[in-house]
């Protein structure tokens, strides 16, 4: 499928042209309507509008923290596009940094302070992605052997993870010597991600970036992939081709599920140093967008993975300048989505059949 | 009272907004749509719900309002996904942000309003029946009519022109087409009435069960309506044992916990899911097969071995 609608695209350059005027249309009529919100709670949209863009990207710490929330959201956003690439919807991107930052601090609290940082970071990298993999694999499994459908299992163990996540820091990991509060004790510096050059972010960015052009080259450039996108353009064939059907749509799931555990381990080791409730705070969800808006080709995921970090951003500066509850972020986040995908759905038919 | 009984209640009050969201997704996806987005509407619909409540002082207008809410949210996942060809999953994850947003844009100033809430009725005479009456008879009135809105959407479905127009969109839309029915416009229909009644099981949550409002209480119940659909086999009648049993594993918890047993609140609180995705791996093989088919495209759009 995606060979034919390749071969019937236009030159890349003025597609690629197009598709950015539309994607600016867009984001215009989105604003537009935002503002209609934003009037009806009594604020000024220009105001608004000004302090965001002038808190987020004229800001160096703002544009670190664009840098910061953009690492778990390419990561997260990856791991929908590869199982998406075999026809696989993954809406369990929440519940799999979830578990993989949990498996991350979990090595943490064991062994941050026996074994020297760098050590510790590589075992926490494994143990997330490997977490992961688990919690995405159950989804594929039930899906291989029961049919039950992924999109909807992936789902459901969002909450699970989520819930395992609050047992944690509520009872056995609590961290006795803090305020009181449900959280974890902070990871040992030297485990944490090294940050670079004296800013908040961090070298995850760097993790997100080599995962970004090694599943590229995985999805582009290898057998490997090209068998996923022909499972996932028709099974039936592929079946009779004599592809193994089965092992191939559970490594998608795998490799998904370990690129969103990873994104929790570095969630955890490079941001928030620590377990508490809503640390995640709907980054799975983002990244499933991210990956629709992208169409699944993890170059542009990761860059609209990018853009919807700025969006993220942008919202903690509603509500710190016009005093409007930071979630309203999601309003426009959803606004922006509609009018892409409103106006882009003609041309996606033939990819989200 | 006896714990099974004290569950028992609890399963019914506490299943209900998910009863009124299934019942809805049920119309939506015999017309052959999936709306992921069944939790936005159910927000829109709570606070919606709650805040016209709180501003006319009548809860019924502010079921009918949230109703509206829910429907209208829905017209936009219909509109995307019918006239634009948008992915029906994503479209509907969108669905939930805009949710989640409106509601917390708007929802602030009605966390500590205090309305004039729906509140339980007992049943003259029915409500004495020892056991039963307590369960099924002792419960707001939403409840009650959700009592009869299931087999209305039975009928409605199986029994009435409007349910053949309906299952006929979501099975094959050409063969309607071809007998001068408009699909879309049907499917657009039932969307919206789908996304309505998910608004209504949002404004019983907020109005009826809970007597508030706070942001996200929905809490992955509009989720659970959706997967409870596929295991009811698309059927309205299964689908009130299904919200049922989701309310009495909501119920377990605080009822165990008030008797003071000590056993974890997070498995607990994780039970309903869990339990969703074990009803779904025993009941999905042969489940499927009952898909409309138009739905089978979309939910099973990945080969299965």
């Amino acid at each position: 499928m995606s060979v034919i609608s390749s071969a019937l695209r236009p030159p890349k350059l003025r597609s690629a042209g197009r598709e950015a005027g539309r994607l600016a249309l867009a984001f215009a009529g989105a604003l537009v309507v935002f503002g209609a919100f934003v009037i009806a709670k009594g604020a000024n949209p220009l105001t608004v509008y000004s302090d965001m863009v002038r808190s987020t990207f004229l800001n160096s710490n703002s544009i670190a923290g664009v840098l910061v929330k953009a690492c778990p959201l390419i990561l997260g956003a990856l791991a929908v596009a590869v199982p998406a690439r075999a026809g696989l919807v993954n809406v369990g991107g929440e519940g799999q940094i979830v578990i993989g930052a949990v498996a991350a601090g979990g090595v943490a609290l064991a062994l941050d302070t026996h074994l020297p940082g760098g050590m510790v970071i590589l075992l926490m990298m494994l143990a997330g992605a490997a977490a992961g993999a688990l919690w995405a694999g159950i989804a594929g499994l039930l899906r291989l052997t029961l049919r039950v459908n992924e999109a909807i299992s992936t789902l459901l163990l969002n909450y699970v993870a989520i819930d395992i996540l609050l047992y944690l820091i509520y009872q056995p990991w609590k961290d006795m010597h803090g305020s009181g509060q449900p959280v974890t004790r902070q990871l040992a510096v030297a485990a944490r991600l090294p940050l670079i050059g004296g800013t908040q972010v961090h070298f995850g960015i760097f993790i997100a970036i080599a995962a970004t052009l090694v599943i590229w080259f995985l999805m582009e450039r290898t057998s490997w992939g090209f068998r996923l996108r022909v499972v996932g353009g028709n099974s039936e064939a592929a079946r009779r081709a004599g592809l193994p059907v089965s092992a191939l749509l559970l490594s998608a799931m795998l490799v998904g599920g370990a690129l969103a555990g990873l994104g929790g381990m570095v969630h955890y080791a490079g941001a928030e140093l620590q377990l508490r409730a809503g640390m995640t705070a709907n980054l799975g969800y983002i990244a499933f967008l991210a990956s629709w808006l992208a169409r699944h080709k993890p170059i542009r995921v990761a860059v609209a993975a990018l853009l919807l970090a700025s969006i993220a951003v942008a919202g903690d500066s509603l509500q710190i300048n016009s005093a409007l509850p930071a979630a309203t972020v999601n309003v426009l986040m959803g606004l922006v989505l509609v009018a892409v995908m409103g106006g882009w759905g003609l041309r996606k038919k033939a990819v989200v059949a | 009272m006896s714990l099974a009984l004290d569950v028992a209640a609890g399963a019914v009050g506490g299943g209900t907004s998910i009863l009124y969201a299934a019942l809805g997704e049920t119309i939506s996806e015999r017309a052959g749509i999936i709306n992921l987005g069944t939790e936005g509407c159910m927000l829109v619909g709570a606070l919606t719900g709650y805040a016209v409540a709180a501003m006319s002082g009548n809860p019924w207008i502010g079921v009918v309002a949230g109703a509206g809410a829910g429907g209208a949210l829905a017209a936009l996942h219909a509109m995307l996904v019918i006239e634009r060809k948008a992915s029906q999953l994503a479209s509907g994850l969108v669905m939930l942000f805009l949710g989640l947003g409106i509601t917390s844009l708007f929802g602030g100033s009605f966390v500590s309003r205090t309305i004039h809430a729906f509140t339980p009725i007992a049943l003259p005479g029915l409500s004495r029946i020892p056991g039963l009456g307590k369960i099924l008879f002792n419960h707001d009135p939403l409840t009650y009519l959700s009592f009869l809105a299931a087999p209305a959407i039975w009928w409605l479905l199986f029994r009435s022109r409007w349910g053949l127009l309906i299952r006929g969109a979501g099975e094959r839309g050409e063969v309607l087409a071809a007998y001068g029915y408009s699909p879309k416009l049907i499917q657009y229909l039932a969307v919206v009435a789908g996304g309505a009644l998910a608004g209504v099981g949002g404004a019983q949550l907020s109005t009826a069960y809970a007597n508030s409002w706070f942001e996200g209480m929905t809490a992955g119940r509009g989720f659970i309506a959706v997967a409870l659909v596929i295991f009811a086999g698309w059927d309205p009648l299964k689908a009130v044992a299904g919200a049922y049993l989701f309310g009495a594993a909501l119920a377990l918890s605080p009822a165990l916990q008030a008797r003071g047993y000590a056993l974890n609140q997070f498995a607990l609180d994780a039970l309903p899911y869990v339990i969703t995705i074990l009803v779904l791996v025993f009941l999905s093989r042969k489940r499927l097969h009952a898909a409309p088919e138009g739905l089978i495209r979309t939910l099973a759009n990945a080969p299965v071995r």
